[in-house]
């Protein structure tokens, strides 16, 4: 397994350059906030490209996962995410917490009786 | 409610600037939503006590999503043999665990250093706007070069609380309740993937498939909190784009579905739901 991967220099070069590139793109964020208002046309843009990524982050997450999670069947962590959803909007205050340990302990449950 | 005090008309009055000021979203406050949000009035006395807020607000979900996060993270790093350091490191100078599980696995399965870096930053370019989205809602006078250094904190667990809290948070305030979560969530990163990185192998399988299963979950949940009609479009739309761009190519998934999933809910927003009153967030 490990024959493939990167060792050495390699390894720290690849680090560094991770955490350069994440850092720029917060560097670039601040850089362009500074000449952007809220109340303008391009905020609105902005704010609905950023929650398209997240989401897109999200669905990425949930459906292509990799490692451990991709031996779960698509649709049971489908219908994991739809019942802690069930949950959430069940009442619309403070609900986060129930729904989170719903899904979570679903999730293990389904660990261990498979 | 009981009687009117002297002092709360008063308030009322400083919760209209402060609406009128911070954001131009509320075009007109109705009285009665004042009452009912009477606490939110002079939400942190001071700077500290907003910073302290920011921590124990951290202290709920937010930390421990993002801890469950890392200590997946942590024993991922452990069960595929990876250097320990490495993957501590990444967790303290990254602080960003979309990016982090994508080095992981591209140093698992060996590509080279440049495709490496590529595909996080593309990863990271989500940064880009969350910085512009969250930063400008700040204060005038905090708006300086110490953000810089401050947007290090800026990850998706601060930035969903953030986005969510701001609106009922006076903008003097705001970078310190900032700050007071952001730290929290960066710094409970660090020995959750220490604890996830020694406890691999000791923990059965099923705990860790919950641990790796509680962050997008988290995502998935807060999204229902999203008001703004805009924004809910674009989320539904980067939910049906994205698997159809994750297939096409992985790496890039994230900035195409985002540009296109976003401008098509910019322009449904401006062609049709503005025209209708009431249905702006």
């Amino acid at each position: 397994m490990m024959n493939a991967s990167l060792e050495g220099w390699g390894l720290w070069l690849a680090l560094a350059g991770a955490c350069l590139g994440t850092y720029i793109c917060r560097a670039i964020g601040v850089m362009l906030s500074d000449r952007i208002n809220q109340d303008s046309e391009i905020f609105r843009l902005l704010s609905a490209i950023t929650y398209a990524m997240v989401a897109t982050l999200t669905v990425r997450l949930i459906l292509f996962p990799v490692g451990l999670m991709a031996t779960v069947p698509a649709w049971i962590r489908i219908l994991i995410c739809v019942l802690s959803i069930g949950v959430m909007v069940s009442k619309p205050t403070k609900r986060l917490v129930p729904a989170l340990l719903t899904g979570t302990l679903l999730m293990v449950g389904y660990g261990i009786i498979r | 409610m009981g009687a009117i005090r002297p002092s709360l008309i008063s308030r009322v009055f400083i919760q209209l600037y402060n609406g009128l000021m911070s954001s131009a979203k509320q075009p007109h406050i109705d009285p009665k939503e004042i009452t009912l949000e009477e606490s939110t009035v002079d939400r942190f006395k001071s700077r500290s006590d907003a910073f302290w807020s920011g921590m124990r607000d951290a202290t709920g979900a937010p930390a421990m999503v993002l801890f469950a996060g890392m200590v997946g993270f942590g024993a991922m790093g452990r069960t595929n043999g990876v250097d320990g350091w490495f993957t501590v490191l990444s967790s303290f100078l990254m602080f960003a665990l979309p990016g982090q599980v994508v080095l992981m696995e591209m140093v698992i399965t060996g590509s080279s250093v440049i495709a490496i870096a590529l595909a996080v930053t593309l990863t990271s370019t989500r940064f880009v706007t969350m910085t512009v989205t969250l930063f400008p809602q700040l204060h005038e006078k905090d708006r300086n070069r110490h953000l810089y250094a401050t947007v290090h904190l800026l990850a998706m667990t601060a930035w969903a609380v953030s986005m969510k809290e701001f609106s009922s948070i006076e903008v003097k305030h705001r970078l310190s309740y900032f700050v007071g979560l952001g730290l929290l969530c960066w710094l409970i990163s660090v020995p959750g993937t220490i604890l996830g990185y020694i406890l691999a192998g000791f923990v059965p399988a099923a705990v860790t498939l919950g641990l790796v299963f509680i962050n997008p979950l988290f995502f998935l949940l807060t999204f229902t909190e999203v008001k703004p009609w805009i924004n809910r479009i674009a989320i539904c739309l980067g939910c049906l784009l994205g698997p159809f761009f994750t297939m096409l190519d992985r790496d890039s998934s994230l900035l195409t579905t985002g540009v296109i999933a976003g401008v098509i809910a910019y322009v449904i927003d401006r062609k049709w739901i503005r025209k209708r009153a009431g249905l702006i967030g």
